[in-house]
């Protein structure tokens, strides 16, 4: 009796073999799961409560990388500060750099602002562009493709199976871009400041123009110098719209909009972020809606 | 023109085609045959010719984008990073006292073990400058070294492989290196919560903790809890606890961790540990044990602050030739981080206890063997730390009395080049 239970234990381990998949992000787990299906089980390592340059490196997250048979990552170094030792501490072959197993997913992507010179004089800066492209919906198709290939590569017996979700999925994706394309046009020309260059992919796709930065540089918290230098320039250019991340201090944001009359708007950077962000579409509306607002 | 005189060739031999030339006819054939063979290799150089002529053509049609050096191999240069570290400090103790200290029981003139502990100096210290290279060498191996360099000596801290392709979530690490015994033995100063070694772990292991030539096996469990198991194997060079004869030294290391998440932002990492070697007494070979326990706690309360309690208690039972030593201590920090720029932390280090032959301290009270510290850290840039700290210790005996230490560090550490990752 008790072997039979543990023979159709292992059965159904054999019958139902799903790929484990670990994303660093939110939104990149959330893409893998519609291509996907039944077929993956997906696990998100990073937390969307926090700052995704700097996710809390638990030990619990080495047993999650110790399974995986393939690891998502957002690649542009937004991962560097945290998921090197993990990786090395997970004893994982499969998912090792240059394993068939890890998808870095920055080198499917079009990057922009890439430094033409890099130092640390100028703060942590990303040193192979911006890699902050998932808060933009237009590269979600760009991702899914790019983790349907992963897919099959890696379990080639359901290729069909991928490529239908995968279709099913960029038809209804192409239907909500029109539409989102359509609303956000009323924005064109609008301007921001925002508190790291989280949302570039997003503004330079929609013609909204970034007039500077809450932190003085990048990954370096918030100086009275810059601040009254940012209201002043805020100002001349009439900007009432602050994009405010879920992780940082927000006082700074406060006071600079009791200083412009400029309306503080707290927009998700990853799926969960906020309130609602919990698809998808509502993500991306809740980023389209604030911003524009 | 080549073709002409094939043809006349042919002519020739069909002119002289007669039985009595039967000679002749043979030479005629083979010179034919070597002029054919010419003949093909002047057609091939002929195409040839044409070749780098189209080649030229076209590398003048493509426009020069890109000046690189040649033989550039930057994009495979290792991951580096440097580390300096220097101090200004207050001490109530002169330096030439300081450096004959003694802690009752562990350790006898620290100045005589020729360990030079960091913020030697009553004043200004100049710690060291520390090279950390990590490079992947193939698909099978990355490989990682430390070079410590302090004004008076330069060292090879760490330098060892490690694999990178072994199944079965195994990997092993050969060369020398910190062990992973406990919570801190593999720590490096610099990343230390604060800039003194817990009194335990300095007592029985000295400044730099189990660092030795060696190897190393790691497993983690195929399990949803965090579970990681590893043994090691040294030379034994470490004097202050093991210390054999040159000749049968040995140092076997063992350790099971595992960490749990309470909540998503509440989780705890425990371990034990063992060290077993021999120690050297009276020309005799005897085994000392040394057992360890460790225990954190983290409680993050954003992306930039968390309340970190860490602790571990460390037991050596040590044979001799007449008596077994059993001496152990602990020590308990609670770090909070305030933001991206302040930390505070206070620490309190005791000797539990030390049953060893004391009798050289007669006289002196060996009791209570305990240390306070406190310290507030100031990072203006991600990179650098600026550190306030301030101890009170009463572990230490000098010229043969109890001698009660305040003092007070200010620390600067830079550390420039690649990122290294945040620690748990
Ligand atoms: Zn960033």
């Amino acid at each position: 009796m008790k072997k039979l239970l543990l023979l159709t234990i292992l059965l159904q381990g054999f019958l139902f073999a799903s790929l484990r998949v670990d994303t660093t992000y939110s939104t990149m787990g959330l893409i893998t799961q519609k291509i996907g299906g039944d077929l993956v089980n997906v696990t998100v390592l990073g937390s969307s409560k926090y700052d995704p340059h700097f996710i809390v490196p638990k030990p619990s997250l080495i047993a999650k990388l110790r399974r995986a048979d393939l690891l998502i990552m957002n690649g542009g170094g937004l991962e560097l500060g945290w998921l090197p030792p993990l990786l090395r501490a997970a004893n994982n072959a499969k998912i090792q750099n240059g394993a068939k197993g890890l998808l870095d997913m920055s080198h499917y992507i079009s990057m922009i602002d890439v430094p033409s010179s890099v130092s640390r004089a100028f703060g942590d800066v990303h040193a192979q562009g911006n890699p902050h492209f998932s808060t933009d919906p237009n590269q979600v198709l760009v991702m899914a493709e790019a983790i349907k290939k992963k897919l099959i590569q890696l379990d080639p017996e359901n290729e069909k199976i991928y490529q239908e979700n995968f279709n099913v999925f960029q038809k209804k994706w192409q239907r909500y871009l029109q539409n989102f394309d359509t609303k956000m046009q009323m924005c064109q020309g609008k301007k921001v400041v925002q508190y790291h260059e989280l949302y570039n992919y997003f503004l330079k796709r929609y013609d909204i123009q970034s007039i500077g930065n809450i932190e003085p540089l990048p990954g370096i918290s918030p100086s009275s110098k810059h601040t009254l230098a940012l209201i002043m320039s805020m100002r001349q250019n009439h900007v009432k719209t602050i994009l405010q991340d879920v992780y940082h201090e927000q006082k700074t944001a406060a006071f600079i909009a009791s200083k412009t009359g400029a309306k503080v708007q707290i927009i998700p950077h990853d799926i969960r972020a906020v309130k609602g962000s919990d698809t998808l579409e509502n993500f991306y509306n809740i980023i389209g809606k604030r911003i524009c607002n | 023109m080549q073709k002409k005189l094939l043809l006349s060739l042919f002519a020739f031999t069909s002119l002289l085609a007669d039985s009595e030339v039967e000679m002749l006819k043979q030479q005629l054939l083979q010179q034919q045959k070597i002029t054919q063979k010419l003949l093909t290799r002047i057609e091939a150089l002929e195409v040839k010719q044409k070749k780098v002529v189209h080649t030229v053509q076209q590398q003048a049609a493509i426009k020069n984008v890109n000046t690189s050096a040649s033989f550039s191999q930057n994009a495979y240069l290792p991951d580096m990073a440097f580390i300096l570290n220097m101090s200004a400090l207050d001490r109530n103790v002169k330096n030439s006292n300081y450096t004959t200290y003694d802690i009752p029981g562990f350790i006898n003139n620290i100045g005589a073990t020729g360990e030079l502990p960091f913020n030697k100096n009553d004043g200004f210290n100049f710690n060291y400058a520390e090279v950390a290279l990590r490079s992947t060498v193939d698909p099978y191996f990355d490989a990682f070294a430390i070079f410590h360099l302090s004004p008076a000596a330069f060292a090879i801290e760490e330098a060892f492989v490690k694999t990178r392709a072994i199944p079965y979530g195994i990997q092993i690490k050969v060369g020398t290196f910190k062990s992973d015994f406990g919570r801190i033995n593999s720590k490096h100063q610099h990343v230390w919560q604060f800039d003194t070694q817990p009194i335990i772990y300095k007592s029985l292991f000295g400044p730099d903790g189990i660092s030795d030539a060696g190897i190393q096996a790691q497993w983690v469990a195929p399990t949803d809890t965090y579970i990681m198991a590893g043994v090691e194997a040294f030379a034994g060079t470490n004097s202050r606890s093991f210390g054999a004869d040159t000749q049968n030294r040995h140092l076997y290391v063992g350790y099971l961790k595992s960490s749990v998440d309470i909540r998503d932002d509440l989780s705890v990492l425990g371990g034990v540990s063992i060290a077993h070697g021999d120690n050297y007494d009276n020309n005799v070979t005897n085994p000392t044990n040394i057992y360890g326990l460790d225990l954190t706690l983290r409680n993050q309360l954003g992306s930039y602050s968390s309340l970190v309690w860490q602790s571990e208690f460390l037991q050596r039972d040590k044979k001799l030739s007449t008596r077994t030593d059993k001496q152990s201590g602990l020590y308990s920090e609670l770090i909070y981080q305030y933001n991206n720029n302040w930390y505070a932390g206070v620490r309190y280090d005791t000797i539990l206890k030390n049953d060893t032959d004391l009798s050289a301290y007669s006289g002196v009270d060996t009791s209570n063997l305990d240390r306070y510290t406190a310290k507030i850290d100031y990072h203006p840039f991600p990179m650098s730390r600026l550190r306030l700290q301030y101890s009170y210790d009463r572990t230490k005996v000098i010229e043969g009395e109890r001698k009660d230490i305040n003092e007070i560090s200010l620390s600067l550490n830079i550390a420039a080049g690649a990122h290294g990752a945040h620690n748990y």
